[in-house]
């Protein structure tokens, strides 16, 4: 028998309020994260990749968003837990790193002391040992001088240097799963290279599991070893990273694959996926990519399961027939 | 008079800021020489603070230099009266980044696209209406979208809208600076592809600034590559590509997230160490020898010579071609 997975989220699906209305966001959106796997989300803006990470650790305010499905860390039901049961697993055992990490760390307060706030907020411990601690962790990611640097303010330190600090946030209480929201998306190349290598080194070391959310193909297929894609609200693959790379099994993933300048020829028309993606308040049912599909049929008007390929899963009714372009020719 | 020339002749320019309590100097453009040619998309990569923006913005008249010039078709615009140089610098204009940004939201997409000939005022305003409706054409919008307002439009659509309210005037060269950074990729091909069309019908030159290497080395017949203000490489985009002459170009390829599966990866990344030093204190000599793996003491003391390795491929490097490059280019011919 198979231990559980560290996170099993089922049938999430998460809807906008607005007064008497409610307009959905992802719908049933189903994956489960083994420990110390990393698993990438990928998809574009407004598929609900950042709603879903938000709503796993319960950061979407409960009168914008409403949250139904079931978040199960280590058997555990997130969705049920008190909020001070709640306050107890964010940075403790699940943590998060953002996009935009002078949003994320205050302005006003040392990066030591942001540190150290999240320590003691988890451990009884007092300041001393949370200032070394502390320091500790700001070395583990690689900042050079910590102990200087424990002093400074957010604003004294560089892009990359912020986002190191953040992460060393959410390490520094030791959780068993990190969800980074498009950690390296506000990054210079060469200090994306640096991060990406960290988060890597970093998971591989602790154990710590990864759910690392991007637009960005290129950079999660370096992170992870399996991949999900979403689109419109609903995941429509789900498969380790090489296979997905290899032979994608679902249009949308082949289109976004296809679209990168890496795999056409210099300067010939690039591919791009026709169309526009469905708004919120207007979504075809059925497949909801199949407006903009270029192996549409008949069937794909029909409510779309996610089917099963050796290893692969992927909402498409033509999953066993299709041989979709994928990054190697 | 055909100025038989090239489009854009830039020499030894600097564009210095002086930071806010006006004690030191932003050094954002710190010496850089280069041509355009008429017809060419010319390729300009580097990161924050490499001075590419500041750069593009000067290409376009929007700063002006504070040492060194740029010729436009062989004429200086700062030596122009301001009038003159206004009806030269039609010629030179610029997509920004920001799609949004760029458009009022309060004008119809219409009233936006017809700007430029309001402001040059030729003809009346029911023919540059008409010819704002070609432009929209031209760039694949149907007349409906003209009586509409940007928040009602695609990031791809706006974008497209930014296009067709510059090509109103014939530009001449277009800037783009980080034109297609803002949009989806599964829709920038849709931008690219039509830049691409309209270089062919109109004969237009670009100078395309960007920090994605995937993208430019699409687009581009040359690339130059910046750093802190200075140049580093410059050569035509296959060699650059796929025989970089400069450690940094060879860092940048290789930090380059490219989605291939782990067996075709290229191993042996190149993962600098430190921070982007600041433009307001570069350091000296070569002044990427603080991330370089290469670097020597010759390099601290002395500031690389500008020079031509190979065809048309110029390089400043005290090493170049004497770096074994590990680096194999996986862009497709």
């Amino acid at each position: 028998m198979l231990r559980p997975p560290l996170l099993s989220v089922q049938d999430l699906s998460i809807y906008f309020l607005d007064g008497e209305s409610r307009t959905p966001v992802t719908k049933s959106v189903s994956f489960a994260i083994e420990p110390g796997e990393r698993l990438g989300i990928v998809g574009e803006s407004g598929c609900g990749k950042t709603v879903t990470g938000l709503s796993i650790l319960r950061l979407l305010p409960p009168h914008i968003a409403r949250v139904e499905g079931r978040i199960l860390f280590n058997g555990e039901d997130l969705a049920l837990l008190p909020p001070s049961a709640m306050r107890r697993m964010r940075g403790r055992h699940i943590s998060m790193i953002f996009q935009e990490p002078m949003s994320a760390l205050d302005p006003v307060f040392t990066v030591g002391e942001q540190i150290a706030e999240t320590l003691r907020a988890h451990f009884s411990i007092g300041a001393k040992e949370a200032r070394a601690r502390g320091i500790a962790a700001l070395a583990d990611v690689g900042i050079p001088l910590p102990a200087r640097r424990f002093d400074e303010y957010p604003h004294q330190l560089s892009g990359g240097m912020r986002q190191r600090v953040m992460i060393a946030m959410a390490i520094v209480c030791e959780p068993k799963l990190i969800i980074a929201d498009e950690p390296t998306t506000a990054l210079d190349v060469t200090i994306q290279a640096q991060i990406v290598e960290l988060l890597c080194q970093l998971s591989d070391r602790t154990g710590t599991a990864m759910l690392f959310i991007s637009h960005d193909l290129g950079v999660v297929s370096q992170t992870c070893t399996r991949l999900l894609t979403m689109y419109a609200g609903q995941i429509v693959e789900d498969a380790p990273v090489d296979a997905v790379l290899e032979q994608p099994r679902h249009p949308y993933t082949s289109g976004l694959l296809r679209a990168m300048p890496h795999f056409s020829e210099r300067r010939s028309n690039l591919p791009s996926i026709p169309g526009r993606v469905p708004s919120l308040w207007a979504m075809p049912f059925g497949c909801r990519f199949r407006e903009r599909c270029a192996y549409v049929i008949a069937g794909c008007e029909e409510e779309q399961p996610m089917r099963h390929l050796n290893g692969s899963a992927a909402r498409c009714v033509r999953l066993n027939e299709l041989h979709l372009p994928g990054a190697v020719n | 008079m055909v100025n038989a020339g090239p489009l854009l002749a830039v020499n030894g320019l600097e564009i210095l800021f002086p930071t806010r309590d006006g004690l030191q100097t932003v050094k954002a453009v710190d010496g850089v020489d280069f041509i355009v040619r008429s017809g060419e998309t010319f390729g300009v990569i580097g990161e924050s603070g490499s001075g590419k923006t500041t750069l593009g913005r000067a290409l376009v008249g929007l700063l002006a230099p504070t040492a060194g010039t740029i010729l436009h078709d062989g004429i200086d615009l700062a030596s122009l009266r301001h009038r003159q140089a206004r009806h030269y610098r039609r010629n030179f204009q610029i997509v920004f980044q920001d799609p949004n940004a760029a458009l009022d939201p309060r004008s119809t997409i219409l009233e936006s696209v017809r700007e430029p000939l309001d402001l040059v005022g030729v003809g009346t305003r029911e023919a540059r209406s008409q010819q704002a409706l070609a432009a929209l054409d031209r760039v694949g919008l149907s007349a409906e979208i003209a009586a509409r307002y940007p928040h009602e439009l695609s990031g791809g659509q706006k974008q497209r809208v930014n296009i067709a309210r510059v090509l109103t005037l014939r530009p001449k060269l277009i800037v783009c600076d980080e034109a297609v950074a803002g949009l989806d990729v599964s829709i920038r091909g849709e931008v690219l592809n039509l830049l691409a069309e309209l270089q062919r019908d109109f004969g237009l030159t670009y100078v395309f600034i960007t920090h994605d290497l995937s993208v430019v080395a699409h687009v581009s017949d040359r690339i130059a590559v910046m750093y802190l203000g200075k140049l580093m490489e410059l050569g035509p985009a296959m060699d650059l590509v796929d025989r970089p002459l400069h450690p940094y170009t060879m860092a940048l390829l290789s930090a380059e997230p490219i989605p291939l599966p782990s067996t075709l990866r290229r191993n042996r990344p190149v993962v600098l160490k430190g921070e982007i030093p600041s433009p307001i204190d570069p350091p000296s000599g070569c002044r990427f020898r603080t991330r370089c793996p290469h670097a020597q003491p010759i390099c601290v003391d002395t500031v690389p010579d500008w020079r031509e390795l190979a065809s048309a491929h110029w390089v400043a490097c005290h090493f170049a071609g004497q770096i074994g490059s590990d680096i194999v280019g996986t862009h497709q011919q």
